[in-house]
């Protein structure tokens, strides 16, 4: 380690360099938070950055992200971010994943950061995100800007104490708002123009702030038991840190227990599915699954129906489209609860195309991570 | 069920109102109220946070079950969603 580098950091008599050389975080996203939070980790010295996004700059992102350049748009957002976090520091060291964090990160390496930095734009990868952290027992930081406010929550999983998590507060409206990308459960509308929501630098720079701050303190202390929120009007400067409370019908983590075992597993259904705890036992799926399709015009069968069995969010609304009748009449079947004799008449031999199962008995939540070969 | 006499504002404070709910009501009932009242919008999502006692109030559960009482300040946050 650079001695003379930190040498400003060593006057602080609670910062301990060695142990932010030694931490190892999460970005997810990006953008113009991410790029912040980027950036002042690798200013303080941390010893390895993963840095997630898929998608590429755009030359309105110039306006909020230190880390890019004209010369850079086009490009993805990973990639150059960390391009130039290696200038800011050589030794730092980075992977880039440019792609989506839900098919590139395994749930084990979730469990090798200190903390995640949530900097992604839409509830959707915020819920799936929560979820890798919640099993995984890792730290969350999530982050959230418009062009007043800025908003950090923290979610200390690694406390081992059964904290509030991000959907234990999440507005039913932004599960509609989610669900208004999708029409027939799951499946993606053939056109949805997403909402533009104005930011500034000003936002982002402050939550970039505060997050890496949060960050920062949950390896200096780990003694943060409670989930938190801080929500800060940038205008006036007002801010408020609120406990994020429990919630008893939480969708994600109420009915997980304490007790979270996690398993890698091949995703093919065969007959070793035989050796689960009983046959009518459930298994839950971590997306929804289009098990099958069937024109109500063209069949009236219902033992003819299409068998899919492929993630919903594969397909777009127009497969309620028949490709025979050209009539707005196929119906689908979409599911994410399994029971395991279900499985095993109906799907023997095909591969569960999810990225994990979950099974919850009465003492434990089982995880499996499905593997495709 | 009872009424409890609590102060609702915004986070920015620019909407502000005493008001008597029942202890029954939700942290989405008052959200959901806050928006129709005050013409607040309705392309953002809101949490409810009690200033008093410093902890969110889930959407689902009531008033009474969130220990809510007389002369507390509810504040209707933005929940942000860019990044």
């Amino acid at each position: 380690m650079q001695v003379g580098r930190y040498q400003r950091h060593s006057l602080i008599d609670w910062f301990d360099q060695d142990k932010v050389k030694r931490s190892y975080f999460a970005i997810i996203g990006c953008g113009a938070v991410g790029n912040e939070v980027a950036k002042n980790l690798a200013l303080l010295g941390v010893g390895k950055l993963d840095l997630f996004d898929f998608d590429t700059i755009e030359i309105h992102n110039l306006t909020r992200s230190v880390l890019f350049r004209e010369s850079d748009v086009g490009l993805n957002k990973a990639e150059v971010a960390a391009k130039r976090l290696k200038e800011l520091d050589p030794s730092l060291e980075i992977s880039v994943f440019p792609g989506d964090f839900w098919e590139l990160l395994p749930i084990n390496q979730v469990k090798a950061y200190d903390s995640v930095i949530c900097c992604v734009d839409n509830f959707e990868a915020r819920i799936k995100l929560n979820d890798l952290c919640l099993i995984s027992g890792t730290n969350l930081i999530n982050t959230g800007i418009d062009s007043k406010f800025s908003q950090v929550e923290v979610f200390p999983y690694k406390s081992g104490k059964h904290v509030a998590c991000y959907e234990c507060n999440l507005p039913i409206s932004a599960y509609e708002r989610m669900h208004q990308r999708y029409s027939c459960g799951w499946l993606k509308k053939i056109s949805y123009v997403e909402k533009k929501i104005p930011t500034t630098i000003v936002t982002s720079s402050l939550t970039g702030s505060l997050a890496t701050a949060n960050a920062l303190n949950l390896i200096r202390t780990e003694s943060q038991n409670e989930s938190i929120r801080i929500l800060t009007d940038t205008f006036t400067g007002r801010s408020t840190v609120s406990i994020i409370e429990q919630n008893a019908d939480c969708p994600a983590c109420a009915s997980m227990n304490d007790q979270v075992s996690l398993l890698r597993g091949s995703s093919l259904i065969n007959s070793k599915f035989n050796d689960f705890p009983g046959h009518d036992i459930h298994i839950r799926t971590s997306e929804p699954i289009l098990v099958s399709a069937r024109c109500n015009q063209c069949t009236q069968d219902s033992d003819r129906d299409e068998l899919i069995f492929e993630k919903a969010s594969d397909f777009d609304s127009s497969i309620a489209t028949c490709d025979i009748c050209k009539q707005d009449s196929v119906e689908v079947v979409i599911k994410d609860v399994f029971s395991v004799n279900e499985l095993l008449s109906g799907f023997l031999g095909k591969r569960i195309p999810t990225k994990y199962i979950r099974i919850d008995t009465e003492n434990q939540t089982t995880i499996i991570e499905l593997e495709t070969n | 069920m009872s009424e409890i006499n609590v102060i609702i504002r915004t986070t920015d404070q620019t909407r502000k109102a005493e008001v008597s709910l029942d202890s029954s009501n939700t942290g989405a009932d008052v959200i959901q109220a806050s928006v129709d009242n005050w013409a607040l919008p309705t392309d953002t999502d809101y949490s409810l946070v009690s200033t008093s006692s410093g902890k969110t109030i889930s959407p689902n559960a009531s008033l009474g079950d969130s220990s809510v009482k007389d002369g507390d300040v509810l504040e209707v946050q933005p929940v942000l969603v860019a990044g």
